[in-house]
């Protein structure tokens, strides 16, 4: 199957590096710390932050250190056939991902004693969910005032038909070939997140990851335009 | 029928904010200075998630949800050969209450979906059911439409029910069933072959559809469209499902204090009265809902 045609165009018209159109909105659950919703393309998160709040389970608690916990979960109608199973393994694997990617970005040394709770709910699922998820987190953890290093952010990018593919759908990813999701924080310029499956020769790997990365810096600064016009309209709520 | 929702999380409120609360509501002035009888403001939007066969978002006031409507193409039950199906499922996502991440949030989904499906689908023969289940029959005993409803839960600020209710019959408005184009007479015990148009959709009838009213007592009053702090100082609650035509299409009373026969009676007029202006506004915000999406 032709994922990319020779005029350099893909299944829904994108060029090789181009990115799914991004919404992204802060403050949509009221009762929340902080919450954000992220759209890449057809793919919707919604990103919900409760903290820093007093430990619920004594025995988690780490020394000196906030706990942070994650949960991802998916709506029954989040993909094409309807999905039953509310806690299976890539539930647990993803939760358990992006706990860690948000966990070495947050400043947990400031808020000893406190828990950090973090919960995803996937709306529509396109492919590229975890990225999505990763950036709807750094945005709600933003908007609850929680301390953080950086802004992690993260983007995924695909090898088919000999062409790396920034930001996949849900079809490019099953069509087989590598998948790369790259998470990092762009300001300290560091990698907290990579996994990849298929195979891929060496060369072409560092092209897929520098394409990756080119891609988690647009939208690294696309969050820093939402949190600015964010606080912009807080500020001139307080003013008014 | 008597039925306790315990699971309903109780919001941390001094003995002076309770006062408060049940003082403003016997004197018909809310903390958010609303009249007993008065909803919040609430917004509905259709088309949200454009892979289902229909879908809607409904926010009255804190309260969001979202409700999906998606057809399958299925096999009638032998006991009822000349009807579809319908089944209701909610999901409470953590994101409205950290309580509801894991398990927790099960028991309330259940109780909420059997809530819904009661209001929803009537008796066990399908009598008396909201939604047509004749018109999602395509062959008789052989193929007919499996219709599963699933609500979401993404913020609770109290009045789940009628939340989740308007929300499914926003999406069933918004459903558009496929045509479908079955093959020639095949034997009786085989399945015959059915061609689903791309093009062609129908709309789904909802005019029937009710729509839940919950009624919170809270000291001697009843009030309507309860915040989560409210909730949490009721003493009863009943929420009663009424069409268009003014007719009680299910009933379900929460909470532990017992009600007396005449106020239970007294209750469900002030539902039917309540629940007329609640299904006129609630259908020109369809309506509206609809023709943006159509625009867009």
């Amino acid at each position: 199957m032709e994922y990319i045609n020779p005029e350099g165009l893909r299944l829904d018209g994108r060029r090789f590096n181009e990115m799914r159109q991004i919404v992204a909105e802060v403050g949509v659950v009221s009762k929340a710390d902080g919450s954000a919703v992220f759209e890449m393309g057809n793919t919707k998160v919604i990103a919900a932050v409760y903290g820093p709040r007093e430990i619920q389970n004594k025995s988690q608690q780490k020394n000196g250190h906030a706990l942070v916990l994650c949960e991802y979960s998916m709506a029954h109608f989040s993909t094409g056939d309807r999905r039953r199973q509310k806690n299976d393994r890539r539930s647990t694997e993803l939760s358990l991902v992006i706990r860690q990617t948000m966990e070495a970005c947050i400043l947990t040394e400031l808020l000893p004693h406190s828990q950090i709770d973090i919960f995803l709910q996937v709306l529509q699922a396109d492919g590229g969910t975890r990225s999505a998820c990763i950036n709807a987190a750094t945005l709600a953890l933003a908007d609850a005032g929680i301390p953080m290093r950086d802004l992690a952010v993260s983007c995924s990018a695909g090898y088919l038909n000999s062409t790396p593919l920034l930001d996949l759908n849900y079809v490019e990813d099953s069509a087989g070939g590598a998948d790369v999701t790259v998470g990092i924080l762009p300001k300290l310029d560091k990698v907290t997140l990579l996994q990849m499956d298929a195979k891929l020769p060496m060369e072409t790997f560092e092209t897929v990851f520098a394409l990756a990365s080119e891609g988690c810096k647009a939208i690294a600064e696309r969050v820093r335009e939402v949190l600015q016009e964010n606080t912009k309209q807080l500020e001139y709520r307080r003013a008014a | 029928m008597y039925f306790c929702l315990d699971s309903v999380v109780m919001v941390a409120c001094s003995v002076g904010e309770q006062h408060f609360l049940k003082g403003g509501i016997a004197q018909e002035l809310r903390t958010d200075g609303r009249k007993r009888l008065t909803y919040r403001r609430t917004y509905v939007e259709t088309g949200v998630i454009p892979q289902a066969n229909g879908s809607a978002r409904v926010r009255i006031g804190g309260t969001d949800v979202i409700a999906s409507v998606k057809a399958e193409i299925g096999r009638p039950s032998s006991l009822q050969p000349d009807k579809g199906k319908v089944a209701v499922f909610v999901d409470c996502s953590p994101t409205a209450e950290p309580t509801f991440g894991g398990r927790g949030g099960e028991e309330l989904s259940s109780e909420l979906a059997l809530a819904l499906q009661r209001c929803l689908l009537g008796g066990t023969s399908g009598a008396g059911a909201g939604i047509n289940l004749s018109s999602l029959l395509i062959q008789e005993g052989k193929v007919c439409w499996d219709l599963y409803i699933d609500g979401l839960v993404i913020s609770s600020d109290g009045n789940l029910l009628d939340a989740l209710s308007a929300a499914i019959k926003a999406a069933l408005t918004n459903t558009a069933i496929p045509k479908v184009q079955v093959s020639a007479e095949v034997a009786d015990d085989e399945q015959p072959e059915i061609d689903i148009s791309d093009e062609e959709y129908r709309q789904f009838d909802t005019s029937s559809v009710p729509i839940i009213v919950t009624l919170t007592k809270v000291g001697n009053h009843y009030i309507v469209d309860a915040t989560e702090e409210e909730e949490s100082q009721m003493s009863s609650a009943m929420s009663i499902s009424v069409n268009r035509a003014g007719h009680i299409c299910g009933l379900t009373k929460r909470g532990g204090s017992g009600l007396d026969p005449s106020v239970i009676l007294d209750m469900i007029s002030v539902a039917k009265h309540v629940s007329e202006t609640l299904m006129n506004k609630l259908d020109s915000k369809i309506a509206a809902a609809e023709a943006c999406e159509d625009e867009s």
